[in-house]
């Protein structure tokens, strides 16, 4: 039973709703400090630009972030507010490196009705006190006292119950708010009040005006010497205070961020709706406002924040699409356009559909996400893992090993690459056509296994077969020198670098060589008790041509030894334990840190921290990658080295902030593989798979891979057709034409390789797309794509017309083969044992495909289903519907094959707003509601009475913080039936946030395992500002709040193989499981997504 | 047109940005920060909450205090109130003799 839940970010959330700019990680550091929901990002400006510092998890939804600096601070604070009513003041101590929190609070109201207009929060720009809006009516005020400590919060009574905007003025003796709201009449006004921290009360303020633009939405306080308010309406732009007031007419637009561009606010950039970037201006003479200016500067993201940084560079944050760097030019380009876009950071937010698609057909699952809105409309193709690009391929089979060498010791590109065979040797060039082709290095054997392969120093090559090391001049490719190993005693094992050569022989014989010019010297031997599985001399010293140290796996013992060059002395025994013999030690440093890598014969993967002066080994820590042998190479790319481990899971392991991060190759089985970076194939490796040889160049190194197909149009739902290789979306596009504003709604048929538009069919005026389905129908082998829509009037709350289309894909065009009218909005799609499963506002519709007598095809209405108040999410599992409703939650119906009826079997009682449903099993049902929430329901077939089998128990609830529009059963990882993991059914979820993520079904053992470490995680990783992990997971609505229950927080899990030794040790000491043992389930459960 | 507004833009360091490489493949992505230390937890007078009070019996109290101040205070302080109630009191004191 999926009763128990593992819930875990794949993707953060990349939305940016705040940003501020200020002094925070030092008085003379300028930081750039961004909210992206659940987590704030604080930036440093550098020459270099924006350089990220930390990424800091929240345990609530950010509501309000400021910096502020109380008086006689050098630095800047940062006042963060939550959703849920708590808040916290942080500081930086630089010298730990560590936040701070200075202040904790909880400004939450037993009685209130919360703001419709969201949560407002203000600091007074002299330091006096914190204002909140939370409550309609209501003003929360948290008074500094002298020293700049926070004192207890008190309300004050707000007259005006339909708040816009709250802002503090600049330069008034006593703290004094302006606040836009609108009358019961809907005409807006600003009033300014002073707060009376004495009396806890309001004294009307200096001024008030009224009857402003029906749109003003936003104000800006202006600082001295101006002071006063900037009204921004959608047509005009008012400058008030209580001497002056100024006004433009402006285009038409609703702004929705300003970022301030000088300290005497003389300037303003305001971003819009439509993306437009616009410089408002204060026209002044001598320290009095004249008049204002607006210049349209350029196009960016719909920027949801503005935050002017140095030197003409402004940081664009957006909701709705790529936030941005941007540079303001003094000179507009060809265009007309200030705007320069210097670099753009991905978001996918808000995810409003997604379907899971395997286009390269290799059983990994990719999430294709409708991503953005308005013009930043675009999907998203969201790929875990790294892609190998292909070159070029051959057939090639039983290839044992494969090294690429240069024909030059100084040369950049490799030329010869070397693939061994059982008992032959072949090498590939490439030729004056830049083709591979085969080609002799007459000095080496070719008639024996090549075992290892180097170039080495003075325009030499070394190889090593079964029988001897053989020293070849690179230029005339001839022989030089051979070492011949004795008679009876055949080289098992070889590793080599520019200057030294290391060869273990049966009977676990070492022997190290020395390569001069011409000639190999034995410089070394050692009789080892047991045989030789694997070895190791990689530099990774200061010399880059010679090691220091040399890694050696052993057979019998199960252990790694590190021995001393050129004396061969050992020097450290590391016992592996278990049975399964190393097969390949790799030395390798990442970031500076060096490594011993050790892979076993059972896909398992150790490595340890290698102290390179001492050899001794610390920090062990075991994976798993797959379930056959790895073999373990390094290659570089973009100049930083990285490891490839060969198997039958390939995988990159690479270091990012000081931890080895393991991304999976998406490629099935790869034997070998080697860096050949030749001319024509530069930064390439090749690669030994499935008996062929591939040469290809490698994607970015990073866990997640997104590409971006820019819409410039909303897609609102997307779906997949196999067989016709395409894909189909509803989208909008919004038409600002100067006199009017409209939307267009279509249906896309999209290629999906290219993701090009390949058909277009237009909806009617006002017709919505709601659902999208690719299906096919009994009787019928054909694939449709469903399309159900709903007609939008202006005057109806709710629509009472839309049509199911029915489409089928010929020649690459989408053509109408049926259509039925409906009589409402048909939210949700879903075939239905060969039919198709309409939700049509309160009803759920079963339609028939029925055959007409001329041939063609009809949507035919077999039964129905009333009872919902709007029917919104759909999902379906045999005869059985699940249902998830506007406002009452979840319920369960089931279709009657005899009577042809649809009945509902049980239904879960709360009060539930539903954003998203699906059925995890049989039993257990998995919903999303709008207060950002996640719960499962069961079935209780069992039940004693029909009341207790009409009730879907409620099983688990937590709090996820952010909502969730799709959930999709799949992964974003390629699964393998024998991996531990490979058995855990998951679902992916998406959200306006752009959080990606991962819910995945434990056994009960396993979770309760980690719940127990979540316990004890949640004791030694401290909640940022001091905000408590249990508290925020908890389930949260307006009636209730409840522990969370059988969910746990995969981000916390994961996050243990972040902490230090010591605390993992201390974790491993209350659990009383080795930090070893933990170490490896949590990495397990971080190989889900 | 525009360029006497677009321009000029403030600078703190004139070094920021000044070696700027777009889309640079060198720049990490920010640690996580995981805090593990005490001060997470704010000073215990910095633990904030709201006044337990609500507005209409903080006035009530409010109201009470002023009510009970003025007996000391001068009579000027609350002039509108003492005017009501002067005719009263001169009222009172006037009609004791008529007894």
């Amino acid at each position: 039973m999926s009763t128990y839940n593992y819930v875990v970010t794949a993707h953060k959330p990349t939305n940016v709703t705040h940003s501020c700019v200020g002094n925070f990680t030092g008085p003379q550091e300028l930081n750039l400090i961004i909210a992206k929901c659940t987590r704030i990002e604080i930036h440093l400006l550098t020459p270099e630009g924006l350089q990220p510092l930390l990424d800091v998890p929240i345990y609530g939804r950010i509501a309000t972030l400021e910096l502020f600096r109380p008086h006689g601070e050098t630095q800047d604070l940062l006042f963060i507010a939550t959703e849920r009513y708590k808040f916290c003041v942080l500081q930086w101590d630089a010298d730990a490196s560590e936040l701070i929190t200075r202040c904790l609070g909880d400004v939450s109201d037993r009685i209130g009705r919360p703001t419709d207009n969201g949560q407002i929060g203000i600091i007074d720009p002299d330091c006096r006190l914190i204002g909140l809006h939370l409550y309609d009516g209501l003003f929360k005020v948290i008074p500094f006292d002298n020293k700049g400590q926070l004192k207890e919060a008190f309300n004050i009574r707000l007259e005006e119950l339909q708040v816009l905007d709250i802002k503090f003025l600049y330069g008034c003796p006593k703290p004094t708010i302006v606040v836009l709201y609108q009358d019961n009449k809907d005409a807006r006004h600003v009033k300014t009040y002073e707060v009376s921290l004495k009396d806890k009360d309001f004294v009307e303020g200096p001024w008030f005006q009224n009857n402003l633009d029906n749109g003003a939405d936003l104000l800006i306080p202006v600082p001295p010497p101006f002071c006063g308010v900037l009204i921004i309406g959608e047509e005009t732009i008012v400058y008030c205070s209580a001497s002056a007031f100024k006004a433009i007419p402006i285009r038409p637009s609703i702004t929705r961020s300003y970022g301030r561009v000088d300290a005497d606010g003389s300037r303003y950039l305001l971003g819009d709706l439509s993306g437009l970037l616009h410089l408002l201006v204060i026209v002044h003479e001598k320290e009095k406002v004249t008049g204002l200016k607006i210049e349209l500067l350029g196009e960016t993201s719909v920027a949801s924040t503005i935050s002017y940084l140095d030197n003409a560079f402004v940081y664009v944050g957006s909701s709705y699409g790529d936030s941005q760097l941007i540079k303001l030019n003094l000179q507009p380009d060809a265009k007309g356009s200030y705007v320069e876009v210097l670099e753009k950071y991905v978001n996918l937010g808000p995810i409003v559909d997604f379907c899971v698609v395997d286009l390269e057909r290799q059983g990994q699952g990719q999430v294709v996400t409708c991503s953005g809105a308005y013009k930043d409309g675009s999907l998203r193709i969201v790929r875990n893992g790294i892609g190998i690009n292909e070159q070029a391929s051959v057939e090639l089979q039983g290839i044992k090993g494969m090294w690429s060498l240069r024909s030059a010791t100084d040369d950049l590109y490799d030329t010869f690459l070397v693939v061994s065979f059982i008992s032959e040797t072949r090498i590939l060039a490439m030729n004056l056509e830049d083709e591979l082709e085969e080609t002799e290095i007459e000095g080496f054997c070719s008639q024996l296994q090549t075992l290892f392969c180097h170039d080495a120093v003075h325009n030499q090559l070394v190889q090593v077969t079964s029988s001897s090391v053989r020293l070849v001049s690179s230029t005339s490719r001839e022989l030089r020198h051979e070492w011949h190993a004795p008679a009876d005693y055949s080289i098992n094992v070889a590793t080599a670098n520019a200057t030294q050569v290391l060869l273990a022989t049966r009977g676990g014989h070492l022997v190290y060589l020395e390569i001069g010019d011409g000639i190999l010297v034995e410089k070394k031997h050692a009789q080892l008790k047991y045989d030789i599985s694997c070895l190791d001399i990689n530099p990774i010293g200061e010399n880059p041509n010679y090691s220091n140290l040399a890694a050696v796996g052993m057979w019998t013992d199960i252990s790694v030894r590190i021995f001393s060059l050129p004396d061969l002395n050992l020097i450290t025994e590391e016992h592996l334990g278990g049975e399964i013999i190393p097969r390949s030690v790799l030395l390798c440093a990442f970031e500076g840190i060096p490594y011993l890598l050790c892979a076993l014969g059972d896909g398992h993967l150790l490595n340890f921290l290698l102290n390179t002066s001492t050899g001794e080994l610390t920090d062990r820590k075991k994976v798993s990658l797959g379930t056959q042998p790895i073999t373990l190479r390094t290659f570089s790319s973009k100049n930083t080295s990285h490891v490839f481990a060969a198997s039958d899971r390939p995988t990159v392991i690479y270091s990012s902030n000081k931890k080895l991060l393991y991304s999976n190759v998406n490629l099935k089985e790869v034997s070998y593989m080697c860096p050949f970076n030749s001319a024509a194939f530069t930064d390439s490796l090749a690669i030994a798979k499935e008996g062929e040889l591939t040469i290809g160049t490698i994607d970015d190194i990073q866990k997640l891979h997104i590409r971006t197909i820019p819409l410039g149009e909303h897609a609102r739902r997307i779906c997949h057709q196999e067989q016709s290789r395409t894909f189909a979306i509803c989208s909008l596009k919004y038409n600002q034409s100067s006199t009017e504003d409209s939307e267009m709604h279509f249906i896309r048929l999209l290629d999906d390789q290219t993701f090009d538009f390949i058909s277009t069919y237009a909806l009617d005026q006002f017709e919505y797309g709601c659902s999208i389905l690719d299906c096919s129908f009994s009787d019928d082998n054909n694939a449709y794509y469903c399309v159900g829509t709903a007609y939008v009037m202006p005057e109806e709350n709710e629509p009472t017309k839309g049509r199911i289309l029915v489409f089928v894909v010929e020649d690459g065009k989408l053509q109408l083969v049926a259509e039925k009218e409906t009589k409402g909005a048909v939210y949700s799609l879903n075939a239905f044992n060969g039919k198709l499963l309409a939700a049509i506002n309160q009803k759920i519709q079963l339609y028939k495909w029925m055959l007409r007598d001329d041939g063609t095809r009809e949507l035919q209405s077999e039964c129905g289903h009333h009872g919902h108040i709007l029917a919104l999410y759909v999902q379906t599992r045999g005869d059985f519907i699940v249902v998830g409703d506007l406002m009452k939650s979840i319920s369960l119906l089931i279709y009657k094959h005899e009577e042809g009826a649809i009945e509902e079997r049980a239904r879960d009682y709360n009060a539930n707003w539903m954003s998203a449903v699906e059925i995890l099993d049989d039993d257990v049902y998995l919903g999303a509601e709008n207060n950002f929430n996640l719960f499962t329901v069961r079935k209780n077939s069992e039940g004693a009475t029909d009341e207790e089998r009409g009730r879907l128990e409620v099983v688990g609830e937590y709090h996820l913080g952010e909502f969730v529009n799709r959930f999709q059963h799949g992964s974003l990882v390629m699964r393998l039936p024998d991996s531990d993991v490979g058995h855990i059914p998951t679902i992916i979820f998406g959200t306006v946030n752009g959080v990606i993520g991962v819910i995945a079904s434990l056994p009960q053992d396993q979770y309760i395992f980690m719940e127990k470490l979540q316990t004890n995680l949640r004791k030694v990783i401290k909640g940022v500002g001091g905000l408590s992990h249990e508290q925020w997971r908890s389930f949260y609505n307006e009636k209730k709040t409840a522990d969370s229950k059988n969910f746990i927080d995969g981000d916390l899990i994961e996050s243990f193989l972040d902490l230090g030794r010591n605390r993992m040790e201390e974790i491993s000491k209350s659990m009383n499981v080795s930090v070893e043992e933990l170490m490896k389930r949590v990495e397990e459960l971080t190989r889900l997504h | 047109m525009g360029s006497w507004i677009v321009g000029d833009w403030p600078s703190f360091d004139p070094h920021n940005f000044s070696q700027l490489r777009p889309n640079d493949p060198s720049k990490k992505t920010p640690i996580t920060y995981h805090p593990t230390h005490e001060r997470t937890l704010p000073p215990p007078d910095q633990v904030i909450s709201s006044e337990a009070k609500n507005i209409l019996l903080r006035q009530f109290y409010q109201r009470g205090d002023e009510k009970l101040r003025p007996k000391r205070a001068a009579p000027e302080n609350l002039a509108p109130e003492q005017e009501s109630k002067h005719p009263r009191a001169s009222v009172a004191s006037s009609s004791e003799p008529h007894k």
